[in-house]
């Protein structure tokens, strides 16, 4: 069981990371996986998708680095 | 959330003076039940004492005791509970001793 | 295995009343028939001298994780009841709630997090409090551990091609929260184990998480059980029949029918039982299997000696254990003892008896 918590986690002393937004910020350029190399590519609107390292044309998007709860159990 | 359930209830159907009844007693299980169980049926004036475990999945233990003379099941129970107490300290102190004053192996066990 | 430190039986080991007997296809005998009432004539009453004068605890093997001690002189009931305390009621400290940042390895969140609320921790439970479900985790029952690796490639001619390879439960850091960097500061949070294998990661994956551990018993969650195994066994008994002997050709046979050193054959071929071994009998039932062997021996377990084999899996040292688990059993007797005189208390100011009210059942709070 999982649950999606925003930014009601932390509550009562800890915290949760400062400076860490879970929102993308906008215009930024996003960065995707090759599924070939693996090699980290930034592509920016309008651009041809390919690996910058080895020319394939197949792309993974990133894992979210938004916070999932889980139980330990 | 409070937890409202008492820890002892007397079920209905226990006689007035409480020579017989059975106790429910919550969040308790076999642990407690069959040792008391136990410690009640070494008093000479209780005529039966038994318990159960009516569902696994409800926190609970039921627990009868019927009295001889008509004698009060609360008391019994106040008293084996007593009892009990004293034989978990006798158990306590035998082991700690042994622990201090036993030559006993102590060997190397990689984990 | 043979404990060094056992000699000789005492004699009243073989008073035919404590036996439980053993057969090849059915055990007899197993409930203890001491009961006031049972016996004409006989006290069964309880005693509390008469069992201290019975009772005898000894220490027999002890090392860093586990113990094994003789419990004489008690009921199945007690030698039971301090069992399933010590796997289910005596607290331990786990990881309970996981926060995941980022987890890009092979292995999924929901399994991940159900590893590491495993890992046991050398945390002493009883510096904490519960956390009651919902409530707000403080420095006195929470603490916080934070897991972040990353995998990358080695530089050549290294021994591993990776680095962090392995995500190992000695990569957990600690983060102490409040009072947690004085109140631990002698022993550090952290895993008993450092070197259990969380998930093993390729060059590019990540793991980032938090994780907060709590307070909690073994019927909750087996996590946080503090024992491995706690478990007991009747002490074992071989009595051989004087008026049937063993033959004298078959000897060796029957002593291989027991554990080793338990049946010493003479040179003559008489067989004898050696009791410094007994407890080591395995009760294989294997002599009675035999046709040649028939009325010879009879298999039997001492019903009210429990050998007790505990091992430790966490923060309490093994022979700490048992003490614990007497603590939390008279914890147990004096709530319902509580409840219980509130009880009388309450049918006393009724006037002589607890009459049950109009729905029948009779409510008094306790503790």
């Amino acid at each position: 069981m999982s649950s999606q918590q925003g930014n009601n986690y932390g509550n009562g002393g800890y915290g949760g990371n400062p400076g860490q937004s879970f929102m993308p910020q906008q215009r930024q350029e996003m960065s995707y996986l090759c599924a070939d190399c693996g090699a980290s590519n930034e592509i920016r609107p309008r651009e041809p998708i390919r690996c910058r390292q080895c020319g394939h044309r197949i792309m993974y998007k990133k894992r979210t680095t938004r916070m999932v709860q889980f139980e330990a159990r | 959330m409070a937890d409202e359930t008492p820890k002892i209830q007397i079920l209905k159907g226990a006689a007035s003076d409480l020579s017989a009844a059975t106790y429910q007693i919550h969040d308790e299980s076999h642990t407690i039940g069959n040792a008391l169980r136990w410690m009640l049926m070494k008093n000479p004036k209780v005529e039966f004492c038994g318990y159960s475990v009516p569902h696994p999945s409800e926190n609970h233990i039921n627990m009868r005791i019927q009295m001889y003379d008509g004698l009060s099941s609360l008391a019994a129970l106040l008293q084996a509970l007593k009892d009990l107490d004293d034989l978990c300290v006798t158990i306590d102190d035998a082991y700690t001793y042994s622990l201090r004053n036993d030559n006993y192996e102590r060997w190397d066990e990689k984990s | 295995m043979a404990s060094s430190s056992s000699s000789h039986l005492p004699q009243s080991v073989f008073n035919p009343r404590r036996h439980v007997g053993v057969h090849a296809e059915r055990v007899s005998d197993v409930s203890s028939t001491e009961f006031p009432g049972h016996y004409p004539g006989e006290d069964h009453s309880w005693n509390l001298a008469k069992f201290k004068q019975n009772l005898k605890v000894s220490v027999k093997r002890l090392s860093q994780r586990s113990v094994e001690f003789d419990l004489v002189g008690v009921d199945a009931a007690i030698a039971n009841a301090f069992r399933r305390i010590l796997i289910a009621e005596v607290p331990t400290i786990a990881i309970e709630d996981v926060f995941v940042f980022n987890n890009t390895s092979v292995i999924h969140d929901e399994i991940l997090a159900q590893r590491i609320g495993l890992i046991p921790l050398n945390v002493d439970p009883r510096l904490f409090d519960f956390r009651p479900p919902g409530g707000i985790p403080m420095d006195r029952n929470t603490l916080v551990f934070k897991l972040n690796v990353t995998c990358e490639r080695a530089k050549k001619g290294s021994s591993s091609p990776y680095i962090n390879e392995y995500v190992k439960s000695g990569d957990l850091v600690w983060e102490p929260q409040g009072e947690q960097a004085t109140v631990f500061a002698s022993r550090p949070p952290a895993a008993t184990n450092p070197d259990i294998v969380l998930a093993k990661l390729r060059p590019g994956q990540v793991i980032e998480m938090e994780l907060h551990a709590i307070k909690g018993v073994g019927k909750e969650h087996a996590k946080w059980s503090p024992v491995a195994t706690a478990t007991y066994r009747l002490h074992p008994l071989v009595l051989l029949n004087p008026s049937k002997p063993v033959p004298p050709e078959h000897a060796q046979k029957f002593a291989k029918c027991f554990s080793p050193g338990v049946v010493e054959v003479s040179a003559a071929g008489e067989v004898s039982i050696n009791e410094r071994y007994l407890r080591t009998e395995t009760m294989s039932r294997e002599a009675l299997r035999h046709k040649e062997f028939e009325g010879c021996v009879e298999l039997k377990r001492i019903r009210d000696w429990f050998i007790f084999q505990v091992e430790s899996e966490g923060p309490y040292t093994p022979e700490s254990l048992l003490p614990e688990s007497i603590k939390v059993m008279r914890g147990k007797i004096a709530s319902i003892r509580a409840a219980a005189e509130a009880l009388l208390e309450d049918s006393q100011h009724l006037g002589g008896g607890v009459g049950p009210d109009a729905d029948g059942d009779v409510n008094m709070g306790g503790q």
